[in-house]
C-alpha cells in the first residue's frame, strides 16, 4: 500500500472523481468521456461470442452416421428462446460451409419438431423447457447447447458460463455420450470444465 | 455534472455511430477465431473489434492476423511496421534496422525478439539478423509487440522492447493454402497443408519461397542487396484433457547477390517441444525446450556458425489474491566465427551460457487496483549474475480505462560484438599496430532504469486509445577510442519519449487507427572517455513518426486500405524526412480465392530510410498482385 499512497497520496481524503480528474489533467492529452450504454454492447459482444461457440462447436464435435442420414441437406443449428443470438448466429455463418454442406440456421418455438437439427440452442428464456426438450434431443443425437447454470446436471452437453468477464463452455461427457456424440479433445481442452461420471 | 458529461457524450455517440451499430457487430468476423481466442474476449469489455482492454501494466500493441492480412505485408519485418510503437527502417533489400524506444541500427541490440517461445536475437551482436527470420505470414495469430522493459519477464536483451510472434495452434489451420505474390521489386510462394493426427491432434507443414531484387544508389548504380530464402516447416499439436503438447520447427537457406567477393549465404534449422498442463486448483506448468542453429557466411562481414540449445519451466499458480509465477530456465549455445574482410572474432570460437530463475507476483489490492511485482536474476558468462526487477502498479477505475505506472531495472549483457571484436579482420597495418579495435575485455552490461506511465481508455464503444509517458536512464552504454581502441562502457544520458497510439470505427465498415512516437535523447560521453564518434555510433533515430491507417470495406467482398506514415529526419547520418503511402485493393473472389493489388511508397519513386548518403540504398516503390487459395 505504500506504493499506492506514493503515487496517489492518500486515497482516503480524496474523491474517485477529483482524483480522476487530476491524472487526465496531468496527462492533458484527450478528454475522457464518461460510461455510456456500457450494458447494451457488453450484451451484444456476448451474443455474438456465443454465436461464434455455436458454429464453431460444429467442427469439433462427430455425430453418428446416423445423424447424418441426408449429407445434401444443409448442416443445421436450432435455436430456441434466444432471436438475439440467432440473428448473430445467421450473420456469423452467411457464406460459411461445414465440410461442404451449408449451414442454416433455424428459429424454433415450443413445440415445434427437431427433425434434420444438428446442434440444438436453448436459451435462458425456455430453460425451464430444458428436460422436454432434452427428451426430444438426445435419440435424434442433437448436441444440445445451453446457457443456464445447472443445465449439464439436466441433461445438456455444452453449457455456457461467465468465467471473469468472458463466454466459456462447461461439457458433460455423459450427455455426449448418451446422444452418441463424439467431442475431440480439442474441445475439452478449451472447455473450463469436463463433467464425467451420473450427474 | 457527470449527468452533463454523459449527456454530452450521448448526444457525441448519436452523432459518431448509427443506431444498431453495436448490434450487428462482427460475429462474422468471430467466427474466424480459435476457440481459445474466443474465450478471452472480454464481453463486457465495449470494444466492437474483438479485442480487449488489456489489463498489462506495460505499453502493449497487439498486431493480429488480420492487420497483417490487410496490410499486405511480405514479411516480418514489413509486417512490424504496423506497429506504432516500433521503429522500422529498410536499409536495403534485405537488411533492416527495427527498434522501440530509439538506438535504432542494423546491429540495433536492445529488442528481443520471440517467434513461438524461441529467442530469436543472435548472440554474436545481441541484435537479430532480419534476413534470417521470416515465418509464414498467413499462420500468425499475433504479434505482441511491448515497447519498454521486459526484463523481469524476458531477461537481459529485453532492454527497449519485446516482439513476441505467435503463430496459430495447428488445428486452427487445417486444409490447404496457396499464394503467389509477383511485383516489380519482390515475389514470393507459399504453400500450407494442415490436417489431423488422430483424434487429439493436428498438425501443420509448410514451404515458401521468396525473393526480393536489388535496390540502387541515388546516383542509379546498383546495390548487389538481391536476395532469395527458402523455408520449410512444420508445426504439431495434441490436446489430451488439461495437457497439450506441441512440436514445431522450421529450416530455411538462402543467398544474396554475388559480389566480387562472393556469395553470403545462410542457412538455419530449429526444433522446438512444449508441453503444458492445467491443474484442477488453477495452477499450470509449461515446459519447452528447443534446438536452433543457425549458420551466416559473409565473406566482407560475419562468418558465424551458432548452435544453441534452451530449456524453460515455468509454473503459474493462484493462491487467494495473488497470482505468483516462477520460472528458470537455462541455454547454452556455441558460436564459431572464421575471420572476414571485416571482422575478426577471438577467440573464434566461445561457448556461451545464459542461467535464469524469476518470479512474479501479481497481486489485487482492491477491486481497482492491482500491483506487481517481478525479477529476473540471469547470469551470462561475461559479467556473472545480472538482477532485472521490475514494480508496476494499474489502477483500473472503471472498466473502461487503465492507468499504470512502471519502474524497471533492465540491462543489456555483452555479446561477443562488444567483446570479441577485432578490426578489420584481415590486418594490413604494420607494427605493433595490428588492428584498429581490439575488442572489450573489460566490457561490462549497459544499464538502463526506467519509469513508465500510461493510460489507456476506450471512451466509447467504437474507440479506443493509449498513452505512455517514459523516460530511460542510461549507465555504461557502448563507447569507442581513437585507435588502437578497446571497447568500453562510457557513454551515458537518457531519453525521454511519447508512445501514443488509437482506433476509431468510424462507421460499420470503416476503421481508422493512427498512432505517433517521439522521443528526445540525451546522451554523452564521460568524462576520461575519448571516444572520438560519441553516443552516435549507438544508433540513429527521429524525433517523431506517426502513422494513419484507415480500413475500409467498401463491399462485402472488395477491401480497400491504405496506410500513410511519417518518419522524421534522421540526425546522423542525416537521413531527410521521408512519407510513404501504402495501399492495398482487395477482392473476394469467391469463398476459396482472394485477390489483392498492394502499393508500397505509392507517391514516392523512392527514398531513403537509412544510413549514409551517397553509398545507401533508396527503397523503391513497388507493385505487387497476391493471389490466396485456400480450401
Amino acid at each position: 500500500m505504500e506504493a499506492v499512497t506514493f503515487l496517489f497520496g492518500r486515497r482516503r481524503n480524496l474523491p474517485a472523481r477529483t482524483l480522476r480528474t487530476a491524472i487526465f489533467a496531468a496527462l492533458s492529452i484527450f478528454i475522457c468521456l464518461e460510461q455510456c450504454a456500457a450494458q447494451d454492447d457488453a450484451q451484444a459482444v456476448e451474443h455474438q461470442v456465443k454465436a461464434a461457440f455455436l458454429y464453431k462447436f460444429a467442427g469439433y464435435v462427430k455425430w453418428p452416421d446416423s445423424a447424418d442420414a441426408r449429407p445434401d441437406a444443409p448442416f443445421t443449428i436450432g435455436v430456441i428462446g434466444a432471436d438475439a443470438i440467432a440473428a448473430e448466429l445467421v450473420e456469423a455463418v452467411a457464406g460459411r460451409k461445414l465440410e461442404d454442406r451449408n449451414i442454416a440456421v433455424k428459429r424454433l418455438k415450443a413445440g415445434e419438431p427437431l427433425a434434420g437439427i444438428q446442434i440444438l440452442f436453448v436459451g435462458r428464456s425456455e430453460a425451464a423447457r430444458l428436460n422436454q426438450l432434452l427428451q426430444a434431443a438426445q435419440p435424434r443425437s442433437i448436441l444440445v447447447v445451453t446457457e443456464s447454470e445447472g443445465a449439464l446436471a439436466q441433461g445438456s452437453v455444452i453449457n455456457f458460463v461467465m468465467a471473469d468477464r468472458r463466454v466459456r463452455f462447461e461439457i458433460s461427457l455423459d450427455s455426449a455420450e448418451k446422444s452418441r456424440l463424439k467431442l475431440s479433445s480439442r474441445l475439452l481442452a478449451v472447455a473450463q470444465q469436463v463433467r464425467t461420471g451420473t450427474p | 455534472m457527470k449527468k452533463q458529461m454523459r449527456a454530452i457524450a450521448g448526444v457525441l455517440l448519436a452523432l459518431a455511430s448509427s443506431p444498431g451499430y453495436a448490434e450487428d457487430a462482427k460475429a462474422k468476423e468471430l467466427a474466424d477465431l480459435s476457440l481459445e481466442e474466443l474465450g478471452n474476449i472480454e464481453v463486457t469489455s465495449v470494444s466492437r473489434r474483438p479485442e480487449r482492454l488489456s489489463d498489462a501494466a506495460a505499453s502493449i500493441f497487439v498486431i493480429t492476423g488480420e492487420d497483417i492480412r490487410r496490410s499486405g505485408a511480405t514479411s516480418l519485418p514489413e509486417a512490424l511496421r504496423l506497429a506504432p510503437n516500433l521503429q522500422v527502417a529498410r536499409v536495403d533489400a534485405k537488411t533492416y534496422a527495427i527498434t522501440a524506444r530509439g538506438f535504432n541500427n542494423a546491429i540495433g541490440n536492445k529488442l528481443l525478439v520471440v517467434i513461438d517461445g524461441r529467442t530469436v536475437y543472435s548472440p554474436l551482436f545481441s541484435g537479430v539478423f532480419w534476413d534470417q527470420q521470416d515465418v509464414m505470414l498467413e499462420d500468425v495469430e499475433r504479434i505482441e509487440v511491448v515497447s519498454g522493459p521486459g526484463a523481469a519477464q524476458w531477461g537481459a536483451n529485453a532492454v527497449n522492447g519485446v516482439i513476441n510472434v505467435i503463430t496459430r495452434h495447428a488445428g486452427d489451420t487445417q486444409g490447404a493454402l496457396a499464394t503467389i505474390t509477383s511485383g516489380n521489386t519482390e515475389g514470393d510462394r507459399a504453400l500450407r497443408y494442415g490436417g489431423k493426427l488422430g483424434e487429439d491432434g493436428a498438425y501443420r507443414v509448410y514451404g515458401k519461397f521468396a525473393d526480393r531484387n536489388r535496390t540502387a544508389l541515388a546516383s542509379g548504380a546498383p546495390v548487389f542487396d538481391g536476395w532469395s530464402t527458402t523455408q520449410a516447416g512444420f508445426r504439431a499439436d495434441w490436446a489430451h484433457a488439461g495437457d497439450s503438447f506441441t512440436v514445431q520447427g522450421d529450416a530455411n537457406k538462402g543467398s544474396s547477390d554475388q559480389t566480387a567477393l562472393g556469395v553470403p549465404n545462410f542457412s538455419g534449422a530449429n526444433l522446438l517441444a512444449r508441453w503444458s498442463r492445467k491443474y484442477d486448483d488453477g495452477s499450470d506448468l509449461r515446459l519447452q525446450a528447443y534446438l536452433d542453429h543457425a549458420d551466416r557466411d559473409d565473406l566482407v562481414q560475419f562468418r558465424d556458425r551458432m548452435q544453441t540449445f534452451d530449456i524453460d519451466a515455468q509454473y503459474g499458480m493462484v493462491i487467494g489474491d495473488h497470482k505468483l509465477l516462477l520460472g528458470g530456465g537455462n541455454r547454452v549455445a556455441h558460436d564459431r566465427t572464421i575471420r572476414s574482410l571485416l571482422v575478426d572474432f577471438i577467440p573464434g570460437s566461445r561457448s556461451l551460457r545464459w542461467t535464469n530463475l524469476f518470479v512474479q507476483d501479481e497481486v489485487k489490492l482492491n477491486q481497482h487496483l492491482q500491483f506487481t511485482a517481478g525479477a529476473k536474476l540471469e547470469s551470462n558468462v561475461y559479467t556473472g549474475w545480472e538482477f532485472l526487477p521490475t514494480a508496476r502498479l494499474a489502477w483500473k477505475p472503471d472498466d473502461r480505462q487503465l492507468v499504470w505506472t512502471a519502474f524497471s531495472r533492465a540491462v543489456r549483457a555483452p555479446a561477443r560484438l562488444d567483446t570479441d571484436f577485432f578490426f578489420p579482420g584481415s590486418p594490413v597495418l604494420a607494427g605493433n599496430l595490428k588492428f584498429l579495435i581490439n575488442g572489450g575485455p573489460g566490457f561490462e552490461s549497459e544499464i538502463s532504469n526506467v519509469i513508465e506511465l500510461g493510460y489507456r481508455a476506450q471512451p466509447t464503444s467504437s474507440s479506443s486509445y493509449s498513452v505512455t509517458l517514459f523516460r530511460n536512464m542510461y549507465d555504461k552504454l557502448r563507447s569507442g577510442q581513437p585507435p588502437p581502441a578497446v571497447i568500453q562502457n562510457m557513454i551515458d544520458g537518457n531519453a525521454t519519449g511519447l508512445e501514443m497510439w488509437g482506433s476509431y470505427q468510424v462507421t460499420q465498415d470503416w476503421r481508422l487507427t493512427g498512432g505517433i512516437t517521439t522521443l528526445t535523447q540525451r546522451l554523452q560521453v564521460e568524462p576520461g572517455s575519448r571516444d572520438p564518434t560519441g553516443p552516435s555510433a549507438l544508433g540513429n533515430d527521429p524525433d517523431y513518426q506517426w502513422m494513419l491507417r484507415s480500413l475500409w470495406n467498401v463491399s462485402a467482398r472488395v477491401e480497400f486500405d491504405v496506410m500513410v506514415r511519417r518518419v522524421a529526419a534522421l540526425p546522423n547520418p542525416v537521413v531527410p524526412a521521408y512519407n510513404a503511402v501504402d495501399a492495398r485493393l482487395g477482392w473476394r473472389v469467391n469463398r476459396e480465392t482472394d485477390i489483392s493489388l498492394i502499393v508500397r511508397n505509392g507517391f514516392d519513386p523512392s527514398h531513403p530510410e537509412f544510413a549514409a548518403a551517397p553509398g545507401r540504398s533508396e527503397i523503391p516503390r513497388s507493385a505487387m498482385l497476391r493471389l490466396t487459395w485456400k480450401q
